[in-house]
């Protein structure tokens, strides 16, 4: 082994994934509730497609992160 | 048994002969050779100690080490260092290399291992060498099948002399039992047998090949824990673990158990009645191993035990039964370890560093295979083992994976606890692919989004001039032109906010240019406002499903109307008020009576506006 070997750990502390995952979770959740809100309420003609669009965006990133830290909280090691 | 004696001798008398016309290899002499034999467990473990000489004028740089076939193919693991100084300043260098050789005019019987060293030897020069060696399968249980009540009994074999292409001087031999019982033993001239020991010689100035077999009976009821396949599953998350996975097929296989068993006896005298069986294991993990689990086909297997302190953590498990000879059984254990322990950067690549084999002390592993799966998107993969292994990739699909992992596949037979070394998989990994897995689980969302989108931007009617469709159709247009009106009379209603602030600015500030300002602007903007309303008003007007509702939204108009022109009414007496300096006690008689109606009007449209927002 060399010298120069350094160690390798996650880029997230493995302590924070249960936090995170409940945070970025339930941003999510809320983002998508506006989403589904907004659907439903606002009448077909007057939708605008670049709001859907970012509101769905934003919901995933934020759905998927968490359950990503959800499933590393929970011991599936992706 | 008796067989394989006759075989023995064979070999013996073929040594013999062999011995009478073959010349020596090398002018190398072994002055001493100190062999000590292990038997205390099922691995048979033999370090040989030799002080090689060099008598001839060439220098020589290689030592052979023949080994018979019969121990050639249960041979597990060799290693031979040298050592320096005696006793306990001995001090031992690393391992010296080894390969397979094959020296012309040697009988195809043996084995040829040639040992490298580290410098030549010159005349007259000597080395010591340590030499040790670990066999498998080499104790035959003698009866073959033994019952629940019988004590094991093993055979083992051997010369008692060191095979050796070279002439020895002096050689002793020393084989450790288990316990201090034994069935029987070959005697030669100077053995002795006391405690647990049996010492054959010294033996002096014997010729190359020399061979006298030896035969040892003796009792031994240590754990016979074969695992005939051992699968052992690393794989790598950069995400914060290294998860170790083991598949283990597991046999006794010592003495054969025959007739019954008898759970009863074997539950009130398990030390009599069950000598033979081993009843658990010990995995020895280290220190920071975590989630932590013992199952099998069936389920979780709850006979287990788990300990540890700083070092090390020991998992005990105990199989479903107690392990009879013959008697197998499979499971599967897993543990998580934190991948700092054991990855590292170095020049540009990433390498794991975790040990080989498997890690319980008792086990042999027929047949090891362990599978490094590392993270999809890895490259440029080489495999360091310090022992030779057979290899292979492959590619496995596991948690959201697209192409699939990449898998080093290392295949080794005859595995030994010595084998439970360290080795290296390097391999590079660019950190944007850790960005893999919740990328897929963000477009996973995101497609769903997208669907939710489309289904509610289709229209998926069918029959599109259906007479319901065309109500809906038009129900709708209604629904819209009223949430326009709303969202226009709340701005009117916004602006009538504006005014009144402008009022009230005005009485502290006292002026007049803003507030007439801001008037200017609030007309235009409600003069716009009602053009907005006008078309929407005829529209609701002409349409058929929305005749109940136009009243509604007249009255609605019209109060705001009246609102509106009573505010202005308002809002032009306070500022000629203002303008003739009027006192304030003045301008509040005057408005009383229109604000009065203002704060009427204005409830009821909010109350109308309240009634069309239910609709």
């Amino acid at each position: 082994m060399a010298q120069s070997a350094k160690p390798i750990s996650s880029p997230v502390p493995d302590a924070w994934y249960p936090t995170l995952a409940v945070f970025m979770l339930a941003i999510g959740l809320v983002v998508t509730a506006s989403f589904f809100i907004y659907e439903a309420t606002s009448p077909r003609k007057y939708r605008s497609l670049a709001k859907e669009l970012v509101t769905g965006t934003v919901a995933s990133v934020f759905l998927g992160f968490g359950s990503l830290f959800l499933l590393l909280a929970s011991g599936v090691y992706v | 048994m008796k067989t394989t004696m006759i075989r023995l001798y064979l070999l013996f008398s073929f040594f013999v002969l062999f011995a009478q016309w073959s010349p020596a290899l090398s002018d190398l002499v072994i002055s001493k050779v100190d062999r000590k034999i292990d038997l205390t467990s099922q691995v048979v473990r033999v370090t040989a100690t030799l002080k090689v000489e060099n008598p001839g004028n060439d220098p020589i740089s290689e030592v052979l080490l023949p080994f018979g076939d019969h121990q050639a193919k249960d041979l597990a693991f060799l290693v031979a260092t040298t050592s320096e100084g005696k006793g306990k300043t001995k001090t031992s260098s690393s391992s010296l290399p080894i390969k397979v050789v094959n020296p012309e005019g040697m009988p195809p019987s043996l084995t040829w291992y040639s040992v490298t060293l580290p410098k030549e030897l010159a005349k007259g020069q000597s080395l010591n060498l340590e030499v040790r060696t670990a066999f498998t399968h080499a104790l035959q249980p003698f009866p073959e099948k033994i019952t629940q009540a019988d004590i094991q009994l093993l055979v083992f074999q051997d010369s008692a002399y060191y095979l050796s292409p070279y002439a020895v001087n002096v050689q002793s031999l020393s084989v450790k039992l288990p316990e201090p019982k034994v069935e029987s033993y070959t005697k030669l001239e100077n053995t002795k047998f006391s405690g647990s020991e049996i010492k054959y010689g010294p033996y002096e100035n014997l010729p190359p090949f020399s061979f006298s077999p030896i035969a040892v009976h003796f009792v031994s009821n240590k754990p016979f824990a074969v695992a005939q396949e051992l699968v052992r599953e690393i794989e790598i998350s950069h995400w914060g673990n290294v998860q170790i996975t083991e598949h283990y097929n597991l046999v006794n296989a010592g003495a054969r158990s025959s007739g019954e068993f008898s759970r009863l006896e074997y539950q009130a005298r398990p030390h009599l009645r069950g000598a033979s069986s081993f009843r658990h294991l010990v995995a020895k993990l280290p220190a920071r191993a975590h989630s932590i689990y013992y199952r099998d086909e069936i389920g979780n297997i709850s006979t287990s035990n788990l300990w540890g302190d700083s070092s090390k953590t020991l998992l005990e498990i105990e199989p479903r039964y107690p392990m009879f000879g013959g008697w197998r059984t499979s499971f599967t254990i897993g543990y998580g370890l934190p991948l700092k322990d054991y990855l590292f950067r170095a020049d540009g690549k990433r390498f794991l560093n975790i040990s080989f084999g498997c890690p319980m002390d008792e086990v042999v592993v027929d047949n090891l295979i362990v599978k490094v799966i590392l993270p999809e998107g890895s490259k440029d993969i080489s495999v360091l083992v310090p022992f030779p292994v057979k290899e292979s990739r492959e590619t496995k699909f596991s948690h959201l994976d697209m192409i699939g992992r990449p898998v080093v596949v290392l295949e080794k037979t005859n595995a030994v606890p010595e084998h439970n070394q360290y080795f290296q998989v390097y391999y590079r990994f660019s950190n944007l692919s850790l960005l893999r897995e919740p990328m897929m689980l963000i477009s996973g969302f995101f497609f769903l989004f997208v669907a939710c989108i489309l289904y509610m931007h289709a229209d998926l009617t069918i029959s599109k001039s259906s007479p319901s469709y065309l109500a809906k159709l038009q129900w709708d247009e209604v629904q819209t032109a009223l949430q326009q009106i709303q969202s226009i009379m709340n701005r009117c209603l916004g602006i009538h906010d504006k005014l009144e602030a402008s009022l009230r600015d005005l009485s502290r500030t006292g002026d007049v240019q803003a507030c007439k300002a801001t008037r200017k602007s609030a007309d235009n903007m409600l003069k716009e406002l009602s053009k907005e309303l006008k078309p929407l008003l005829s529209f609701l007007q002409s349409s058929t499903l929305a005749a109940s509702l136009y009243s509604k939204v007249e009255d609605l108009v019209a109060k705001e109307k009246e609102l509106q022109e009573k505010l202005i009414v308002k809002h032009t007496t306070v500022t000629d008020s203002y303008e003739k300096k009027s006192g304030g006690r003045d301008i509040e008689n005057r408005i009383a009576p229109i604000q009065q109606r203002i704060t009427a009007l204005r409830q009821e449209v909010d109350d109308l506006l309240e009634i069309i927002d239910e609709i």
